[in-house]
């Protein structure tokens, strides 16, 4: 009978991942710099399994530039950079496939189980993933 | 479209004159956008026009300008439900136009990835078909249930949805020693639910009043409509792609189509017959994840595995294939046509299930109410983006519909210009 | 009866702000307890009043097609009407404030005004969503006033008999100071049971709630009557139908449990008249979560010709038969 699963119910914890926060806070990145500072604290996020397809991490030491990542790739996130045999990728544009990562002959590619990307800049620091970890703001994106 | 249009005596019955309702392409009813007119008599429907094309969004045609193992992941973002589906007719209609043979094991990890997502579907379903019969409860609870088949799949796969486990020639990754005690434990957890899952939705009074007798599909009209997958079944057609064209390791496994007499009822072909072949095949799923994980080959994952050697394999290869699955809502087809030194598919084909299904619904709807308009539209498990087949677009604006001839006319003249 | 009007005024303003508040709050209550019933975390207990106040500072559509005057004038009908209810109600210890103007006729009269005013605004509307809506709730009226005629006059009926002539039995005030379960013999408990359970099965039906929602079915009607109100309207409509929770459930301990704690635990003035506010509260909350909250989560919706005939027959037949049983147990 449902009704003993729902008066059962009223007494467990419901099945919902909490918010991080339960009230949309004020400022958020208000928030987030008290979470920093240890002032605050919030649910932290539903831990993923390890081997998450999540966002690629790169090692441009390994990389050849064979390009085999670039011809794979379904959802064109990579692009090939001539001058220095290297890759750049547009997370922003990646499903996560981790087809290149099973194309890369030298294992310069790898998954990892980060997927909290969300961004309102597609071009933040965090979204392109290339050579010298930083240098992004340095070389301007091109729009497709 | 045959639409029996009741004949209406103006004079006799004052009452009796039709008025006609738009459901779509936004409703709550519906889950992706489709255009039905009702014409009503009162609550009862006496007759229904059904319009889709509203979420075309040339998957065949991007899929022809990118080389096969990009397409393949284009063919896993058809249907977010189906994401192992597709995928896997399409691997199969390439392995089978490129003569590639898939090593046993890939073989049964394919199929287990694959009946997981059968239970989760059906189990998803389930809760939709909930919440358009109001009934959110059960919506809310099913859909809590489901978390456990959605968290395996993650940890088998990688990810919630779009897998990314089949490859042409194989599959990506292994289910490991360490992570099959993981399924185990999951199907242990959904055959103690079976029974809960039955009481819920079969032996429900308020569930039984809204679906009993509604939204039939006769035998007769199944077989003369080609409704495919549970629809079909529901109606007591004995038609599943396991069992008829046996692939994979199907053929020993001896799958039989689930009718509602697994249940004991004479198949009706109404919403309720739905859901017992629905459950049924949860349970059906169970089992054959059971005997795949007790009898995994071992042995390679890809015949091919290195993807430069894939990549030229396939610009070598010429022919056409095809590729056909028993995906949760019936039978997904593709078809592909591959030439020497061309990386790109030719021609790539999809017909998804909800295709088949689409002419189920008049017959179903006719002569039921509209408050079971959301229930019957559910009952067939529609999927419009994966269906929707062309869209039309007129400069003048006022034409919106081509008839058949011109279709037919259109689409020989297509294929004639794809296949040269 | 007389009550200075200065006075008068006053208590009608606390009554009525007191039963808008209380609505909103066992609204807030109910949407917390039945997600939490289905598993889920839900809003927070003041969602209620967010929304009321997003509502009116939102944007009033009226239909191009809409008999404006007729569409923008339901809500409030819809919302005076069980306003009125309010005055007549007895809360907590507290008399009816308008007794004896009016009677238990009069709030059943008032009790269909809110349902009628959404039919005549989903007609005005226009649009075939309301109009199906609207349709439907003339059904789902016509079945459901039938046995709620049923109980009241049957209660009433039951008190004229015991008390002496020319008692206002049809006052709720006389029939909540008078309770019928000590009055009457086994046989009328067990009728007065069965005028109960029609009433707690009338009153999901009065509120249009799940299982009896069809008139205004998400799934089918996308709304139905409300499909095209929003803004201030729909704040109307949203507040009425609080409203008229709490006078459902008013009505319901009025009727059948009028009890007071105050006598029990020995207390006068201001603390007892404290005491039997909470414990109506408490009395109030239990009729709502029993026949609302559960009910609403426990069923799925049913179909028009289902509703008909579940008021038609089963639930018109138990009250006929706790009216009956009520007469044979004058007799005896
Ligand atoms: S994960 Fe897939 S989409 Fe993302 S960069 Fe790699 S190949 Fe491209
Ligand atoms: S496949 Fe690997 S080595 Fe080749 S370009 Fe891409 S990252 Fe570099």
């Amino acid at each position: 009978m449902i009704f003993a699963t729902l008066f059962k119910q009223l007494v467990r914890r419901p099945a919902t991942n909490p918010f991080p926060v339960k009230y949309m806070p004020r400022s958020v990145t208000g928030l987030l710099g008290k979470v920093a500072a240890g002032k605050a604290s919030i649910h932290p996020p539903i831990p993923a399994p390890v081997d998450l397809r999540g966002k690629i991490a790169y090692d441009a030491e390994k990389c050849i530039g064979c390009q085999l990542c670039v011809r794979v790739c379904p959802a064109k996130v990579i692009e090939f950079l001539p001058e220095e045999k290297k890759i750049r990728m547009y997370v922003a544009r990646c499903t996560f496939c981790a087809q290149c990562v099973d194309a890369c002959p030298v294992d310069a590619l790898a998954t990892t189980p980060d997927f909290l990307l969300a961004d309102t800049d597609r071009f933040s620091e965090n979204l392109i993933v290339q050579a010298a970890p930083g240098a992004a703001a340095a070389a301007a994106p091109e729009e497709e | 479209m045959h639409n029996e249009r009741i004949n209406i005596d103006l004079e006799a019955n004052k009452s009796a004159v039709a008025y006609s309702i738009p459901i779509g392409p936004t409703h709550p009813a519906l889950k992706e956008p489709i255009r039905f007119s009702f014409e009503l008599d009162g609550e009862r429907i006496v007759g229904v026009d059904i319009k889709p094309g509203f979420a075309h969004r040339g998957i065949e045609y991007m899929g022809m300008r990118r080389n096969l193992i990009q397409t393949l992941y284009l063919s896993e973002r058809i249907c977010g439900i189906c994401s192992i589906s597709h995928p896997l007719a399409f691997t199969m209609a390439v392995e089978h136009a490129a003569g590639i043979e898939v090593p046993p094991r890939a073989q049964a990890i394919r199929t287990i990835i694959g009946e997981l997502e059968r239970i989760h579907s059906h189990i998803l379903w389930a809760g939709v078909g909930a919440h358009e019969l109001g009934f959110d409860t059960l919506l809310h609870l099913t859909w809590n249930v489901r978390e456990k088949v959605m968290d395996l799949l993650e940890s088998l796969t990688g990810n919630r949805v779009d897998y990314a486990i089949p490859i042409i020639s194989g599959v990506r990754r292994d289910i490991p020693e360490e992570k099959v005690h993981l399924a185990a434990e999951a199907l242990d957890y959904y055959k103690r639910l079976l029974q809960d899952l039955i009481d819920a939705f079969l032996h429900d009074k308020s569930v039984e009043m809204r679906t009993k007798n509604v939204g039939v599909l006769t035998y007769d009209e199944a077989i003369a409509l080609c409704a495919i997958g549970p629809t079909a079944r529901a109606s007591g057609v004995k038609k599943d792609v396991r069992q008829d064209w046996p692939y994979y390791g199907f053929a020993d496994m001896e799958v039989r189509a689930i009718t509602p007499e697994d249940f004991g009822r004479e198949p009706v072909g109404d919403v309720y017959d739905n859901i017992i072949v629905r459950v049924l095949e949860v349970a059906q799923s169970i089992e054959i994840i059971e005997r795949c994980l007790e009898t995994m080959p071992s042995g390679e994952l890809m015949s091919i595995p290195k993807i430069p050697a894939l990549l030229a394999a396939l610009k070598k290869a010429e022919g056409e294939g095809i590729g056909r699955h028993e995906a949760p809502r019936g039978e997904v087809f593709h078809y592909i046509r591959l030439e020497a030194d061309v990386e790109e598919p030719v021609a790539w084909k999809v017909r998804a299930p909800t295709y088949g299904n689409l002419m189920a619904w008049v017959p179903k709807f006719l002569g039921d109410e509209i408050a079971d308009i959301p229930i019957i539209a559910a009952s067939i498990d529609p999927c419009m983006c994966c269906m929707d087949r062309m869209h039309f677009v007129s400069r003048d604006g006022d034409q919106s519909t081509r008839l058949k001839e011109e279709l037919v006319r259109l689409s020989r003249e297509k294929t004639r210009r794809i296949c040269g | 009866m007389t009550v200075s009007v200065g006075n008068a005024v006053w208590q009608g303003l606390i009554i009525l702000l007191g039963g808008g508040l209380l609505g909103l709050v066992y609204k807030g209550f109910d949407r917390k307890l039945a997600a939490q019933m289905q598993g889920r975390i839900g809003p927070p207990l003041r969602q209620p009043f967010f929304d009321v106040v997003k509502l009116m500072v939102k944007e009033n559509i009226v239909p191009d097609h809409a008999v404006g005057w007729l569409f923008n004038l339901m809500p409030v009908i819809s919302l005076a009407a069980v306003a009125t209810i309010l005055f007549y109600l007895p809360l907590g210890g507290y008399a009816p404030l308008l007794g004896g103007y009016g009677d238990l006729v009069l709030i059943l009269y008032l009790l269909a005004v809110p349902a009628l005013a959404m039919m005549v605004g989903g007609f005005a509307a226009s649009s075939p969503y309301a109009s199906v809506g609207a349709q439907r709730e003339m059904v789902m009226l016509m079945s459901y006033e039938f046995p709620l005629a049923i109980a009241l006059v049957g209660l009433a009926w039951r008190l004229s008999t015991i008390l002496p002539a020319g008692s206002s039995v049809f006052s709720l005030g006389v029939l909540a100071a008078n309770p019928l379960w000590g009055l009457v013999g086994p046989l009328g408990i067990v009728g007065l049971a069965l005028l109960m359970l029609a009433l707690l099965v009338v009153t999901p039906a009065e509120l249009s709630k799940i299982p009896f929602d069809i008139p205004e079915a998400e799934t089918e009607i996308a709304g139905g009557i409300l499909a095209e109100y929003s803004g201030r309207n729909l704040a109307l409509f949203y507040l009425s139908d609080a409203v008229k929770t709490v006078v459902m459930g008013a009505l319901v301990v009025a009727l059948f449990i009028p009890y007071g704690l105050s006598g029990l635990a020995g207390l006068t003035g201001a603390a007892g008249a404290a005491l039997d506010v909470v414990f109506f509260l408490v009395k109030l909350f239990v009729v709502v979560f029993v026949s609302v909250i559960v009910v609403r989560v426990g069923f799925a919706r049913l179909k028009v010709n289902q509703v008909a005939r579940l008021f038609w027959l089963p639930v018109t037949a138990f009250s006929f038969l706790g009216l009956l049983l009520l007469a044979v147990d004058r007799v005896i």
